[in-house]
């Protein structure tokens, strides 16, 4: 298992540099105007250049990527370019990352449990009421965009509960409808999956003899069917705590909260490409760990599964 | 009892002298929503406008401008112009201070201060965005930005002594002045410069301010504040105490709701909400339009077609030569249509038949627009169903055998802007539903906002676009600096059939003779008008409007920011003031009324 | 031994009765079943009557959405109408009898217009469905099953999922210029190899479960236990991933129109027309503007959700009884 583990954590070394090198190659397509602003027309050929080498762009690819490596194993992530001028990366980020991990911790907290919840009592009382009832709810949040509804909670939410509209981190009223709008969509999501998934086990045979058996049904539900319906569902669950970290773009820009959401298209469509290759690198990691531990929690979960080469395996 | 009288009347007669002048000053404070934030604060760098803004309150220049448009003296109390016009001698208040964001004295202003700023400009090192406005003008500037000379005491810019400050310009510039409120001609204290080094600019806490305004709070993305300066010179005309700006994406969709709500003193209002805030009586007086600036839009037709084969550039090429040709397409566009795409209610106040708008430039009591041959352009609508008409016919004929009809006429816009593309859509249809689809192909292209001037203007590849340019200075000059050859807009210079003795055209023969005039103003603006009147009467463009406009709700009092239409002037806060409740559109109204009159007597006053 | 004892019973016809005899094939002969799976998941699917009222509700959408052009009396899309008294456009014009949906902010027919826009939403998210589907299933199957396949396809998987999607869409923006075939390209290329991922992983499920462990024994090759052994059981949660990712289109066409990476309002879509109207949400009387295309978007999101899930409900075997 642990031979597993190395082996996993040197491939995502790997894949990092990858992912990095590609998203640096392909920033290098980007036209060149993006760097110089609103004053492109009005400057001279001299100070487009000098603009350009400032932000060490007229380096060969190969020296920029390079430079870029050596710093980044010293610890140092680069300095931002456009987005806040001679600026490290690191002090640009680090101030956003609370606020959109504490939301967005709070949020899945509350769509897990919420809609754990919700599935399961979908689930035991299929075809009757609360199944309908709550239907209508997933339904709905799906189908209105969401752009629209989310600003329609915070047009009407906002007027109805008199608490200011945008947020604001002294006044502790603004911090709840932001935190509730995030977990709608994440509250419909697992209630509908974890219905299916439980609804795909209660048809099982082992369900059925343990209802020959006489036990009860909620003893069934929690003793055997949702263990198993857990197994599905565990390995979105590291992914999503640590997709906090990268925001709800919509509620950020809604409520003013200066959290990581839309830093990253802002950063790409400003052309700020230090600040692009951090956050990428930032990212991917946090991805690929989500997706290592997503795994890791399936084989927890369920003994079957097993990703090193037992026996009668192929 | 006249023990008592005589001290209760002095008492009496005090207290009526201090409360009338506490009440004239008192404004509220000032609170708005911000989407665009700023990537530095170093204002010898930056050449964004939102960037700039700050050091509009921040930091004072030589001159200023009233609410007429009438230079002042801040930093500098006087000065004077050698004969030749060459050397410009600025003598300096004494005793204003540079602070802190705390408000702590740091240092004096000295003349100095300036020469820092204008070195740190032109070493190239820094890349600025901002160089080639000073060092282009100033003597050697260019050669000690280009590296030909390294000892910046041959560079034409001098402080003679702790209070007197010299500029030398390499040609005379008649408009030298006005070029004294943009941000290459700022002061900035070198001893904290050195200190800050390259954090200089990149906080609130990295700057030092002499201006009206400290900045106390600056938390990117999220809120900025901005304190009156209790160490400021002029602190009796700096009116509003506090203004606060809270960052939000959605300003657009937000700010009306926001002010309706009365959370914020300020917001634009997009004009598909105009409608409904007109109508409905509790919200009706809040609205009121916004000034119009002296950025202008045009449709240029380029005389350098390199697009795409399958739009056939050839064919282009040839019909554009043509004057029928191109004066049919100019008055069949019908501007009010088009500008209903943004401006619905009243779209005349922001539409105009010159290239230069009018309040920018005038001379010897007459405005430039209104001078030679532009006079009667300016008066003149040029949408025109029967002239257009007219002119097809003439083009057909003339044309008849060397080009294909009919012509297609590919016409770029960036897909990002609603409003933009609206606008091609609106004005395609319209110019093809006059002209005939068999004489005209208007193809709209979209083009995405990355690297969209790259794609289209700048290499050619349209045959007409939608285009704008800012003013730099307050001189016909800079209106002209699209067109004439080294411009990267439609290159009129390369239109057939205008070249004079001289070898070249006669747009730029017209334009070069009036740049050369630099002691008789009136003579230099009628030259100037005279090349634009040619410029637009050959149809090379066809002009179409103002920038700015639009609709707003605001307590803050109109035309009583600093009026200049270049620069950054008009983006002070000093001498502004804000109401507890919003202004209407009828006392917009009036006091633009009141301030026309006022401006034409201020102007007098200073001739 | 029979004898003969049809005399016996009365008014018997003999005929009737012949001896049986031992028959060795006959004995070994089956059961016969004429269990059909498509036909049974039809079956289920069709007594479902919510499912059936959305699938006929769907398909008159469909349908009149290619239909519409054709019918008399329809204005183009893209048409600015004029007002006739001013000859300038006829502005946002509330529903009435002669525009019945009303017209935009340039006078364009918001009837036309929706249903241009929903011709395209749809046919993106079809095209880009149908795409995800076939390269995510073929990719994750493999990764899911071939255990030597497992390093590498995670390697790739890692790679194109890290790529911001908002990099490779401006690029290919950029690139190619906004338009349908840019956006369908776009979407195909930053979506599939999410599909891949949920299919390798119900894959890895059930991959070391007996029947396969038995198949493996008797010597199956492995494209013949992906494809019988595998891919039916995982037909149920297959079909509601691509009926739910039609939908997702949709929503994720309106977040790249909101970042400003979507289409351009010249080619009318149900992401332009949404975020069009959300800017005038708060305004009474243009709310028709935000009020149809949600309409319209939400019908679609809830038809291809309910009739999915009904789908999968019913091509679960274990429901077939």
């Amino acid at each position: 298992m642990i031979r597993y583990v190395l082996k996993r954590l040197a491939q995502s070394v790997v894949t990092l540099f990858i992912v990095v090198t590609t998203v640096f190659l392909l920033m290098r397509l980007l036209p060149v105007e993006g760097y110089l602003g609103e004053r492109y027309d009005k400057l001279t050929m001299e100070e487009r250049e000098a603009i350009l080498r400032k932000m060490g762009l007229l380096d060969p690819w190969y020296v920029q990527i390079g430079g870029f490596y050596l710093k980044l194993v010293q610890g140092d992530l680069g300095v931002s370019t456009i987005y806040r001028k001679d600026i490290p990366v690191l002090e640009v980020i680090a101030p956003r990352v609370p606020y959109s991990v504490r939301f967005g911790l709070v949020a899945t907290a509350f769509s897990l449990v919420a809609g754990l919840a919700m599935g399961v009592q979908m689930a035991k009382h299929k075809g009757r009421f609360w199944d309908r009832s709550w239907t209508v709810y997933v339904v709905l949040v799906n189908a209105v965009p969401s752009a629209v509804y989310l600003l329609f909670i915070q047009l009407y939410g906002t007027g109805f509960l008199h608490v200011p509209i945008l947020f604001d981190k002294y006044k502790a009223a603004s911090w709840f409808l932001p935190a509730l709008s995030m977990s709608l969509g994440g509250i419909a999501g697992y209630a509908m999956w974890m219905r299916r998934f439980m609804v795909d086990e209660l048809n099982r045979d082992y369900v059925k003899l343990a209802r020959a058996k006489g036990m009860t049904n909620s003893a069934i539900m929690v003793k055997h069917v949702m263990r198993n319906a857990y197994v599905p569902m565990a390995q979105y669950l590291p992914s999503a705590i640590l997709a906090t970290v990268s925001g709800s773009i919509y509620i950020e820009y809604l409520y003013s909260i200066p959290g990581m959401g839309g830093l990253l298209v802002d950063v790409i469509q400003r052309q700020d490409n230090p600040m692009v290759q951090a956050l990428v690198l930032i990212f991917s990691s946090v991805g690929i760990l989500g997706l290592f531990l997503g795994d890791l929690l399936m084989a927890v979960f369920d003994p079957r599964i097993q990703f090193v080469k037992g026996e009668g395996a192929r | 009892m006249r023990k008592i009288l005589v001290p209760l009347f002095i008492l009496l007669a005090t207290a009526g002298f201090a409360s009338p002048s506490q009440e004239k000053t008192k404004s509220a404070d000032y609170t708005l929503l911000y989407s665009g934030e700023v990537t530095t604060m170093n204002y010898m760098i930056t050449g964004a406008e939102i960037e700039q803004a700050v050091a509009a309150n921040a930091v004072d220049g030589l001159i200023e401008y009233d609410r007429y448009g009438i230079a002042k003296p801040s930093l500098a109390k006087s000065w004077t112009t050698s004969a030749d016009g060459l050397v410009w001698t600025f003598s300096l208040k004494p005793g204003i201070k540079w602070v802190t964001w705390e408000g702590k004295e740091y240092a004096e202003v000295t003349a100095q201060d300036w020469v820092d700023s204008a070195k740190y400009i032109m070493t190239k090192a820094n890349a600025s965005a901002i160089g080639n406005v000073i060092f282009d003008i100033v003597k050697n500037g260019a050669d000690y930005y280009n590296g030909k000379i390294t000892d910046f005491s041959l560079v034409g810019v001098k402080a003679k002594d702790k209070y007197t400050l010299e500029y030398t310009l390499a040609k005379p510039v008649p408009y030298f002045l006005s070029m004294l409120t943009y941000t290459t001609f700022l002061p900035v204290n070198g001893r904290f410069l050195a200190e800050q080094g390259a954090k200089f600019g990149t906080t609130n806490k990295a700057l030092l301010y002499c201006g009206a305004y400290l900045m106390s709070v600056f938390e990117p993305q999220s809120s900025r504040e901005l304190v009156k300066n209790q160490a400021y010179w002029d602190r009796e005309n700096v009116k509003i105490g506090r203004i606060i700006y809270k960052y939000n994406k959605e300003m657009s969709t937000l700010g009306p709701e926001l002010f309706a709500r009365g959370e914020i003193s300020y917001t634009p209002i997009a004009s598909s909400l105009v409608d409904s805030w007109l109508k409905d009586p509790a919200k009706k007086d809040l609205v009121r339009p916004s000034r119009t600036t002296a950025y202008t839009y045009f449709y240029a037709l380029n005389f350098n077609p390199k697009f795409a084969a399958e739009y056939q550039p050839e064919n282009w090429q040839v019909v554009v030569n043509n004057l029928s040709f191109r004066k049919s397409l100019y008055h069949a566009l019908d501007r009010t249509a088009a500008m209903l795409t943004s401006e619905p209610y009243n779209p005349g106040r922001r539409l105009q038949t010159t290239v230069t708008p009018r309040n920018v430039n005038d001379a010897g009591g007459k405005d430039y627009v209104d001078m030679a041959e532009l006079g009667t352009i300016a008066k003149t609508e040029s949408f025109d169903k029967a002239r257009a008409l007219d002119y097809k016919a003439r083009a057909l004929k003339e044309l008849a055998g060397k080009a294909t009809f009919p012509v297609k006429i590919p016409m770029p816009y960036n897909a990002s802007s609603t409003d933009w593309t609206n606008r091609a859509q609106v004005v395609e249809q319209q110019m093809e539903a006059l002209l005939g689809k068999d004489y005209i192909d208007i193809i709209p292209i979209s083009y995405p906002s990355t690297g969209f001037l790259g794609a289209t203007r700048r290499p050619g590849y349209y045959a007409m676009q939608e285009c704008n340019w800012g003013p730099d200075y307050a001189d016909p000059e800079t209106y002209t600096d699209p067109f004439f050859p080294g411009g990267s807009y439609n290159k009129p210079e390369l239109a057939a059939g205008y070249a004079e003795a001289n070898g070249k055209n006669r747009y730029e023969n017209l334009a070069a003779a009036a740049k050369a005039e630099v002691s008789d103003m009136k003579k230099r603006y009628e030259l100037f008008a005279k090349a634009e009147a040619f410029l637009i009467d050959q149809a090379f463009v066809i002009p179409y409007a103002l920038g700015g406009g639009g609709y707003e709700a605001s307590k803050l009092e109109p035309f009583t920011p600093p009026f200049a239409q270049f620069g950054i002037s008009y983006l002070k806060f000093k001498g502004q003031i804000v109401r507890d409740k919003a202004y209407s559109t009828e006392e917009y109204l009036q006091l633009e009324a009141a301030w026309n009159k006022a401006r034409q007597a201020a102007m007098e006053q200073a001739r | 031994m029979a004898d003969d004892r049809t005399t016996d019973i009365p008014d018997a016809d003999p005929a009737l009765f012949r001896p049986a005899t031992f028959d060795r094939d006959a004995g070994e002969r089956a059961g016969y079943s004429d269990y059909s799976y498509w036909r049974s998941t039809l079956r289920l699917f069709f007594r479902n009557r919510v499912a059936i009222f959305l699938l006929v509700l769907l398909g008159t959408i469909l349908a009149f959405t290619f239909l519409q052009p054709l019918l008399p009396n329809q204005r183009s899309a893209t048409a600015i109408n004029l007002d006739p008294a001013t000859g300038r456009q006829f502005r946002n014009l509330p529903p009435g009898a002669e525009y019945w949906f009303g017209t935009n902010s340039i006078g364009q027919d918001l009837w036309a217009r929706i249903w241009a826009g929903t011709r395209t939403s749809l046919l993106i998210g079809i095209l880009v469905g149908i795409v995800e589907m076939a390269l995510g299933v073929a990719f994750g199957a493999v990764w899911g099953y071939v255990r030597r396949a497992d390093r590498v396809c995670t390697e790739i998987y890692n790679v194109l999922n890290n790529i911001p999607t908002t990099i490779v869409l401006m690029l290919l923006s950029y690139i190619m210029r906004p338009s349908f075939q840019t956006m369908v390209i776009a979407m195909c290329l930053a979506g599939w190899h999410g599909v891949a991922r949920f299919v390798r992983n119900q894959i890895v499920i059930i991959r070391d479960r007996e029947y396969n462990l038995a198949s493996r024994c008797l010597g199956t090759p492995t494209r013949r236990i992906i494809q019988r052994n595998l891919l039916p059981y995982l037909v149920s949660v297959i079909m509601l991933q691509t009926a739910i990712s039609i939908p997702g289109t949709i929503g994720w066409e309106v977040f790249l129109t909101y970042i400003g990476l979507g289409l351009p309002v010249s080619i009318p879509s149900l992401g332009n027309l949404v975020n069009e109207g959300r800017l005038i949400m708060m305004a009474p009387e243009l709310r028709y503007q935000l009020i149809f295309p949600t309409i319209v978007v939400s019908i679609i999101t809830v038809s291809f959700y309910v009739l999915g899930n009904a789908f999968s409900d019913a091509s679960d075997p274990r429901n077939h009884v």
